[in-house]
């Protein structure tokens, strides 16, 4: 077989498979406006599985993302709703607001990152806790309903450009997708320009050998949750910018597709294998997946299960594909 | 070693004691001038035990696999599956409560085997195999039951929830059948030894001679089955499903069996403390019923209940 496809990652595969599929189901499918749309729509879960990736580069796992996700969508909603209800100008109390969300996953990921790098806990265990944390405080502080939040300027950043922008083509634009790459590139330049994306790597692949030349590992861990907080944060502000609300169960399983996507992308839990340029690839295939499910008029009740088990075979697909690559190779 | 060993005789001896020191301080917490001590009620102990052998019944399985060093996030989605698969068997199909309880539990014990298999066959940890098989699970209950509520299910199906065995409560009384046997299972055979063996070292499990693959697979069967047990005692007691059913149990089994002082470093399974653990669980969550605690902080307490275990485990562990 020639070298290409055998170097060609399982997620392309997965991709062009079912966008084969999808293309036969619908003639809508493969058109310039939907595959913007599935850009568009899947920036945000971009930007989390992002933070996947690095945590499970470093062998951990953070299942309280989609949880921190929410809370800090909500704590933004509601710092910014009291500070307009008090006279605040929108741009001071999006400032204020944002800069609160962002705080609240830091401090989320300081504590998951506490208790993993510092207490040892299992990384599943501590993330699962923090999960219920999480996903309870969003409950009480949301009243357990969504934030509605009429601020134009904190809007601004979750539409398509042509709400602002008046040229052509502007509908293909979206400030998501200009936040996520713009976060996409930070953290690229982090992992792979930076001393830390190298600790990072190193400690995924051998956290003794790391420990014994020197690295300070529980500080670096610690940092990679601390770091994976703010991502979700930037999520969840990013999610409740475009839907102009903070839904207090908006995150619910929104981790579960992050980490899919970092594993689907060819990052391996342990040994510090993968990168985020194939995170990319992953949550393509979960975009993919979903927007073909919608084109292809799927009924809603039935999306879950088919999500759910496409992304599963998927997975398995990706592992045995990995595992036979090392063989023949 | 003694140091160890009696730390360990300690610790189990300290579960009993925080057992009692969660019922005084709840029993005194919720009296009230009008109604006096409620929470030491017949009647309210009954209902403390009873809801604590729903979790004690899913929380032996979790014992199992834990003491196997693997991990099942996927038992509240298959309690939730099965359950439904009971229910609508029962409501929607006509077929007889002996059939729809066989499915339900055969469904239990295949979707067991599949984690089990995603985890040794094709590899995945035991964490990412069973977190996706959660939201698998999940959209085929809410497939199944079209997103809505199913409830009503005929007197004989209900006895498992509601009836009574020599005055006990059946929920309590199944409870204690599968603790009695698990606990045969888990210390008196060899199985249970071999659960012992995979989990304190994998490796050398197998060079003894132990199928570690076949181990594992087992534990999640078991599991499996036991949490299909538990949706079909708790849909009979409630009479009512739904796809959400299973969802708020993940969180306080862990707990539980982590308080139990399983360790999640595997080898170390301890099944009287998971049914000690349940019970302090179980009154935590009536004491916040009676005190009127908005259901939405629950998952708050049970998220710290988690973490807190594991920190006084590993503490615990390092000084002996």
């Amino acid at each position: 077989m020639p070298s290409f496809f055998r170097k060609m990652p399982s997620a392309a595969w997965v991709i062009v498979l079912m966008m084969l599929v999808f293309r036969a189901a619908s003639a809508r499918y493969l058109t310039l406006g939907n595959i913007v749309n599935i850009i568009q729509q899947n920036s945000i879960l971009l930007i989390l599985a992002t933070g996947a990736t690095l945590v499970l580069l470093s062998e951990g796992i953070d299942l309280s993302a989609g949880a921190v996700l929410t809370l800090s969508g909500v704590t933004c909603a509601r710092v910014m709703n009291g500070l307009m209800s008090s006279g605040s100008s929108d741009g001071h109390a999006m400032i204020a607001g944002v800069v609160v969300g962002l705080l609240t996953g830091a401090l989320m990921g300081a504590i998951t990152g506490g208790l993993i790098a510092i207490g040892k806990l299992p990384p599943f265990i501590a993330s699962l806790g923090m999960m219920g944390v999480g996903g309870s405080l969003s409950l009480v502080l949301a009243d357990s309903t969504a934030i509605y939040v009429n601020n134009p300027v904190f809007s601004f950043f979750g539409q398509t450009l042509d709400k602002s922008i008046h040229l052509p083509l502007m509908q293909y634009l979206s400030m998501p997708t200009f936040i996520a790459a713009l976060v996409f590139l930070v953290v690229w330049v982090v992992l792979y320009h930076t001393a830390f994306g190298r600790y990072i790597v190193s400690i995924g692949g051998n956290e003794q050998g790391a420990r014994l030349s020197g690295v300070n590992v529980w500080l670096r861990k610690w940092m990679v949750y601390v770091t994976a907080g703010i991502l979700s944060a930037i999520s969840g502000v990013t999610l409740a910018a475009r839907l102009e609300a903070a839904d207090s169960i908006v995150g619910v399983g929104w981790e579960f597709d992050a980490i899919a996507a970092a594993i689907l992308g060819g990052t391996s839990f342990a040994k510090g294998k993968g990168g985020i340029a194939g995170t990319v690839l992953g949550v393509l295939v979960i975009g993919v997946a979903r927007n073909g499910l919608n084109v292809a008029g799927v009924p809603s009740l039935w999306q879950p299960a088919l999500m759910g088990t496409i992304v599963i075979l998927a997975i398995v697909f990706e592992v045995v594909h990995a595992r036979w690559r090392e063989a023949v190779r | 070693m003694i140091a160890g060993k009696l730390s360990a005789k300690w610790f189990a001896a300290a579960r009993f004691l925080v057992l009692i020191a969660v019922a005084v301080a709840m029993a005194i917490l919720t009296r009230s001038d009008e109604y006096g001590f409620v929470f030491l009620n017949a009647n309210n102990l009954l209902n403390i035990v009873r809801n604590a052998s729903i979790l004690i019944i899913i929380a032996v399985g979790q014992t199992i696999t834990l003491t196997a060093k693997d991990v099942d996030l996927s038992v509240g989605s298959v309690l939730s599956l099965t359950s439904v698969l009971a229910a609508i068997m029962l409501k929607n199909y006509g077929f007889s409560v002996p059939a729809a309880i066989l499915a339900a539990l055969l469904m239990g014990a295949f979707l067991g085997l599949i984690n089990g298999l995603l985890i040794t066959y094709v590899g995945l940890p035991p964490f990412i195999a069973t977190y996706g098989m959660l939201w698998v699970l999940f959209g085929f209950a809410y497939l199944i039951l079209r997103g809505n509520v199913i409830y009503g299910f005929p007197p004989s199906f209900r006895v498992i929830g509601n009836g009574h065995l020599f005055g006990i409560p059946m929920p309590i009384v199944v409870m204690l059948v599968v603790f009695v046997i698990s606990y045969f299972v888990l210390y008196y055979t060899t199985l249970g030894r071999r659960f012992f063996a995979t989990g304190a070292n994998i490796e050398m499990a197998r060079m003894s001679g132990v199928n570690v693959g076949r181990i594992v697979v087992t534990a999640y069967v078991i599991s499996g089955f036991l949490a299909a047990l538990a949706g079909l005692v708790l849909i009979a007691y409630t009479n009512g499903s739904e796809a959400r059913i299973g969802d708020n149990y993940l969180l306080p089994v862990l707990a539980v069996v982590v308080m139990g002082g399983t360790s999640l470093a595997g080898g170390q399974g301890n099944l009287l403390g998971t049914l000690v653990a349940a019970l302090i669980m179980a009154m935590i969550h009536n004491g916040m019923n009676i005190l009127a605690v908005p259901a939405i902080w629950k998952s708050f307490v049970v998220g710290l209940l988690v973490i807190t275990a594991v920190l006084a485990d590993q503490g615990l562990r390092q000084k002996a």
